[in-house]
């Protein structure tokens, strides 16, 4: 019984992907669903594709310099209105793009991280400048994440320090390029696995994903000293 | 301060002649010693445990009236770690530097240098302090609330220390040629 108890935790922690087994096969299940549902998008996906590429809403986040120009490629002059763009929101939840304008440090990841798992799916990233391609000149700095795409997919690059805002524009032609000839299977298979919107945990600043492990070792641990197998861990120990 | 600083301590002394804010000082029995000035400005060293009374002297006093806190910073100096002061006199429209130096030496491994907290009753100090501890690692006692401020609360080290090493990890691992 010890055995089994010890081994919950460390067995738990793995997600399988669910497998159907042979007597269901026939059944109707969520696949076959699915598989209607492609064939169907063959013939929506067109349609919803240009509507949808014709009003990729950004996120308003700057977190730096490149913001400016964001800024200004929304103002009258460049006016990204023209391409369906008009309104910068402020919540994730009614935005299909984010526009990472800035810098992104490491205090500021978490929040990134959370954000972009708000937007509702289907959602799009543009990595503007080059702190959010590679760190940029930030490069070696104790504190800058170098680049978004350590922490979110990035679907167009745009360097520069920062780009004009024809690169924002251009960049943005490029995304709509890109949704008008994606299917969605293809969504689907490049599809962004949720980990958790509450990423960390607020109270004490870590990830939550720490925080269980913790947990479990804990509880591995008192398991095994309470039966008697706690060689290793007094090891450990001294 | 240790006994290897006494020598340098009176070499200095006959070198640099206190200016006019370390004649204050020392008129109302603070000693303090003078620094090579700093662009100009005035600077003086003091010692740890006369720092609440000189500062207080310093802002209260009429004639000097040095009563804006420009910042407070750190420095990991070779030798020392100094926790240095910039005042500002808005009816003098003059400056005076402070530093308050404490030797390598007499830090325990594992510790971090002891400096006295201006927060208690110099507000603007508050989160400069901070600063200067989550950055150099100074610890001021008497700090209502000595926190990082600028990087996360996990933060391992102090980044602007000569001796730190960051660790590398998947979000810094792309510039094979950091200087790091
Ligand atoms: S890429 Fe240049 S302009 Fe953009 S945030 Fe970085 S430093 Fe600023």
């Amino acid at each position: 019984m010890s055995e089994t108890d010890a081994k919950i935790p460390s067995g738990a922690s793995e997600s399988v992907p669910v497998s159907i087994p042979e007597e269901l096969k026939d059944t109707v299940t969520l696949t076959t669903l699915d598989k209607a549902i492609e064939l169907l998008s063959s013939a929506v996906d067109p349609v919803a594709n240009w509507a949808r590429s014709n009003s990729v809403w950004p996120l308003t986040f700057g977190t730096s310099c490149c913001a400016i120009e964001m800024m200004c490629v929304g103002m009258s002059a460049f006016d990204i209105s023209r391409f369906g763009s008009e309104v910068f929101r402020a919540t994730p939840r009614q935005a299909d793009l984010i526009i990472t304008a800035g810098t992104i440090t490491r205090k500021m990841a978490p929040a990134l991280v959370t954000l972009y798992e708000q937007l509702p799916e289907p959602k799009y990233v543009i990595a503007m400048g080059a702190c959010t391609v590679t760190g940029g000149m930030f490069n070696d700095s104790y504190s800058v994440v170098q680049g978004v795409d350590r922490l979110i997919p990035v679907d167009v690059y745009l360097p520069g320090c920062p780009p004009r805002p024809e690169g924002i524009l251009d960049a943005l032609l490029k995304l709509q390029q890109k949704i008008r000839t994606e299917s969605l299977a293809e969504r689907r298979k490049r599809a962004y696995r949720q980990r958790a919107v509450r990423y960390v945990d607020y109270d004490t600043g870590r990830p939550v994903e720490d925080l269980v492990a913790e947990a479990r070792m804990e509880t591995a641990e008192a398991l095994a000293e309470a039966t008697g197998y706690a060689l290793d861990h007094q090891v450990r120990k001294v | 301060m240790s006994e290897g600083h006494e020598p340098e301590k009176a070499e200095a002394k006959d070198e640099l002649k206190a200016g006019p804010f370390g004649q204050f000082l020392e008129e109302h029995g603070i000693p303090s010693r003078r620094l090579p000035d700093s662009c100009g400005v005035e600077t003086i060293e003091l010692d740890g445990k006369h720092l609440e009374a000189a500062m207080k002297r310093l802002r209260n006093s009429h004639e000097i009236a040095l009563n804006f806190l420009v910042s407070v910073a750190g420095v990991d100096s070779p030798e020392t770690y100094d926790s240095v002061y910039h005042l500002w006199s808005y009816s003098n429209l003059n400056e005076l530097v402070v530093k308050v130096r404490v030797p390598k030496a007499s830090v325990p491994e594992d510790r971090l240098p002891l400096v006295p907290s201006l927060a208690p009753f110099w507000p603007a100090a508050n989160w400069h302090e901070r600063e200067t501890y989550d950055l150099v690692g100074i610890r001021y006692v008497g700090h209502p609330y000595l926190r990082r401020i600028l990087n996360p609360w996990d933060w391992e080290g102090h980044p602007l220390r000569r001796d730190y090493k960051q660790l590398v990890d998947a979000l810094n691992d792309k510039n094979q040629f950091s200087m790091r």
